[in-house]
């Protein structure tokens, strides 16, 4: 089976543990729980009919205290830029960290993925800011770790990515 | 020795020391191997102490391939992993961090287990990075708040202009004060009252800027320091420069968001103070109203007499009201509540009017057999009304002249004066400067009594009273009759548009009695109203009142009603008792 390195990036408490443990274990917390370093996880899943299996990386948030390791980048097939849509600040981290996954590992599949859609009243992104980032080549989705919603597209539509590769 | 030393050290820290042992990712264990590696490794790879870390642990696989290149080189500057967390099968979390480190002899990977330095670091992260968002939230909550508040703000700012310019619109006069009493709003109807253009007063204490008297601001400011519950209105008067003069209901409310400040609302009551006044007036006048423009002269008149004290003459003809004016005199003077004697000068002998007039003594004549006190002493304090007084006779009318003089009369057998305050009203139908002429009364008397004058409209020359006094009329004559008239037919009100009504208001009040008892249903009709009125527009072959002389006139009417008195009086608006008098004063046979 083909197995693949997706990163999981973005700023502290935009929803990357949380998307990922909806993703493989299909549960969700409430409760804010910190990253330290790094997770792996595995998920195996079958793309337009080609088994893949997924190792996670669920890198830690970036923020002032923690930045994100280039060598944690290290042998990444692809990443997910998680965003929380609530705080629009995290948009300019998950870009930051996506050119910084190209400066390691050059122009990797990467999908952005603006997280807790549930809150959707309350996001401070705008259609005009995703429909900007599209038109320069993002993948741009949305989603919620809490609901479920577009948790399995995003993962979905980055494996076909990888496989397209 | 220092091999214990070393194992005890590693233990200490929680480290395995993998040797590398090829480039296929097989590391042996060296020394003593922590407990935790048991979660991690087999069995089998366990008991050779040969172990491959990167099926172990996913995370270091990367890290091994960027190893290799150092040990490789023999790099001798540790290389770190970075820390990673791991999960047992039976979910207890381990955190790790690698270093590869090249020796002489040997190529080494450690790993460590991160212990309670590294949870505590991730407690510290962790609360930091919670109060972190905690602080997002609030900001946002407060961003929220502040935007809902500005458009709570802006929305209470539209309502406010909205309410002002309701307020204004409405005309309402309105001004408000804050706790020290100054003006913080006065609205477009207020300024216009206070005449603020001119004397400013938003921003400056009400009590000092408002152009009040004293006594008004002193009322105000007493009733808007008591309860809410005991305050009524405060009327207060006010001049503008351009001499206007308005009468203000003001009444005093708390703001409700603040007790302490106050909300003035200003009631224009100037029309309905001068309609009291005017409803004032007709209850002062009796039954004397009027809305033409001679009536509303002579109420005027009327009011700039009652104040003072002068001898007034009433001039008018038969049934004008004269006694009710004089009546309305008193009333409004400040003699209303001492007597009010009238007195009718005609058809009386010279000794009589003379003895009512001033009194007389027992013994004074034949028939005075006890004292008598004379009405002007009857009058004491009050108001005489002589009518008539062209009828009075010469020597009475000396006697009047003195008591105008001098203010005291005598009585018929004395000879000791006494003192009277009497005011002297006066009233004839007659023109008393060809009296004097004709030397029938005294030049002196005239000047004396017509001192203030009020000349009394004739009807038909009031026509537009008309309909007044008939509505007023026909409501008296419902109390006195019980019969419910309460209307005049088209037909019948032209007829009574058109008469010449000689006998005046009298003569219109006794057609429309005349008519009420006539009546057979709640409508007068032409048919219901006296013969008089009914034989053409111009019912006497002449006009009465155009007739200057008194006698003239009765003959006139004697001959327009065959010699019948009843009729004749009635024609002339005058009793059938005083139309005796006339004939008898004016020689006129009692029998035709």
């Amino acid at each position: 089976m083909i197995q693949k390195k997706v990163c999981m990036l973005g700023a502290f408490a935009v929803g990357k543990t949380s998307l990922v443990q909806k993703f493989v274990r299909s549960v969700f917390s409430e409760k804010y729980h910190t990253t330290l370093g790094v997770k792996v996880d595995q998920k195996s899943i079958t793309v337009a009919g080609q088994d893949l299996s997924l190792m996670i990386w669920d890198i830690h948030g970036e923020d002032e205290f923690q930045k994100v390791r280039a060598s944690y980048l290290r042998g990444a097939s692809g990443c997910l830029l998680v965003v929380d849509g609530t705080r629009g600040t995290t948009l300019n981290t998950a870009v930051s960290l996506g050119q910084l996954t190209e400066e390691m590992v050059g122009k990797v599949p990467r999908v952005l993925v603006i997280n807790k859609s549930d809150l959707r009243q309350d996001w401070e992104i705008d259609k005009e800011a995703l429909t900007k980032l599209t038109s320069q080549g993002w993948t741009v989705l949305e989603s919620s770790a809490k609901t479920g919603e577009g948790v399995q597209e995003a993962f979905t539509v980055l494996a076909g990515q990888l496989l397209s590769r | 020795m220092i091999e214990k030393v070393l194992a005890d050290l590693l233990a200490a820290l929680d480290i395995v020391i993998l040797e590398r042992l090829d480039v296929t990712g097989t590391f042996r264990v060296i020394g003593t191997r922590p407990a935790w590696v048991a979660h991690f490794v087999s069995e089998s790879d366990a008991s050779d102490q040969c172990v491959r870390p990167a099926e172990s642990f996913p995370f270091l696989s990367n890290f091994l391939e960027e190893a290799e290149g150092k040990w490789a080189r023999k790099h001798a500057i540790p290389s770190r992993s970075g820390a990673w967390s791991e999960v047992t099968s039976a979910g207890e979390e381990y955190h790790f961090e690698a270093t590869a480190v090249s020796t002489h002899d040997n190529d080494l990977l450690l790993i460590q287990r991160l212990g309670s330095e590294y949870l505590e670091w991730h407690t510290i992260l962790q609360k930091a990075r919670e109060r972190n968002l905690q602080h997002r939230r609030e900001t946002v909550e407060h961003v929220q708040t502040e935007a809902r508040l500005g458009g709570m703000l802006d929305e209470s700012e539209k309502i406010r202009d909205d309410l002002l310019s309701i307020l204004n619109q409405l005309s309402l006069a309105t001004v408000m004060t804050d706790v020290d009493g100054t003006v913080t709003f006065l609205s477009d109807a207020a300024q216009h009252l206070l005449d603020s253009g001119t004397t400013e007063v938003a921003g400056r204490s009400w009590y000092e800027s408002c152009p009040f008297s004293k006594s008004e601001r002193l009322a105000l400011r007493t009733m808007a320091n008591r309860a809410a519950s005991e305050r009524s209105k405060v009327q207060v008067h006010l001049s503008t420069t351009a001499h206007r003069r308005y009468a203000i209901d003001i009444d005093v409310q708390d703001d409700p968001r603040n007790p302490q400040r106050k909300i003035f609302f200003l009631y224009d009551t100037t029309e309905i103070h001068d309609l009291r006044r005017l409803l004032k007036e007709q209850g002062q006048f009796f039954d004397l109203v009027g809305q033409s423009g001679s009536m509303h002269k002579v109420f005027e008149r009327v009011r700039e007499v009652a104040g003072v004290d002068a001898t007034v003459l009433i001039a008018g003809e038969t049934g004008t009201g004269k006694e009710l004016v004089a009546r309305a005199i008193h009333a409004s003077s400040p003699r209303a509540q001492h007597p009010f004697i009238a007195v009718n000068c005609a058809g009386l002998t010279e000794s009589l009017l003379g003895s009512q007039l001033f009194g007389h003594k027992r013994g004074a004549f034949t028939g005075a057999t006890e004292d008598h006190r004379g009405f002007f002493e009857a009058a004491q304090g009050g108001t005489i009304f002589l009518d008539e007084i062209g009828d009075m006779p010469m020597t009475t009318q000396a006697n009047l002249l003195r008591v105008l003089q001098e203010k005291e009369i005598t009585r018929l057998g004395e000879s000791k004066p006494r003192r009277v305050d009497a005011r002297i009203l006066a009233a004839t139908n007659q023109r008393l400067s060809e009296q004097v002429t004709a030397g029938k009364f005294r030049a002196d008397l005239l000047y004396r009594i017509r001192v203030a004058r009020i000349d009394l409209p004739p009807l038909r020359t009031r026509r537009e009273d008309i309909p007044l006094l008939v509505t007023l009329f026909l409501g008296q004559a419902a109390l006195t009759s019980g019969k419910t008239v309460e209307q005049v037919s088209t037909d019948a009100m032209q007829r009574l548009l058109r008469y010449s009504w000689p006998g005046n208001v009298r003569e219109l009040k006794s057609a429309i009695d005349f008519a009420v008892i006539h009546c057979p249903g709640n409508v007068i009709r032409v048919s219901d109203l006296p013969p008089e009125l009914l034989s053409g527009d111009d019912p006497l072959p002449t006009d009465l009142s155009t007739l200057a002389d008194e006698r003239d006139r009765v003959l006139a009417a004697l001959e327009k009603t065959e010699g019948n008195r009843a009729a004749a009086a009635r024609l002339l608006g005058v009793s059938r008792a005083t139309l005796y008098r006339r004939l008898t004063s004016l020689n006129i046979p009692a029998e035709p």
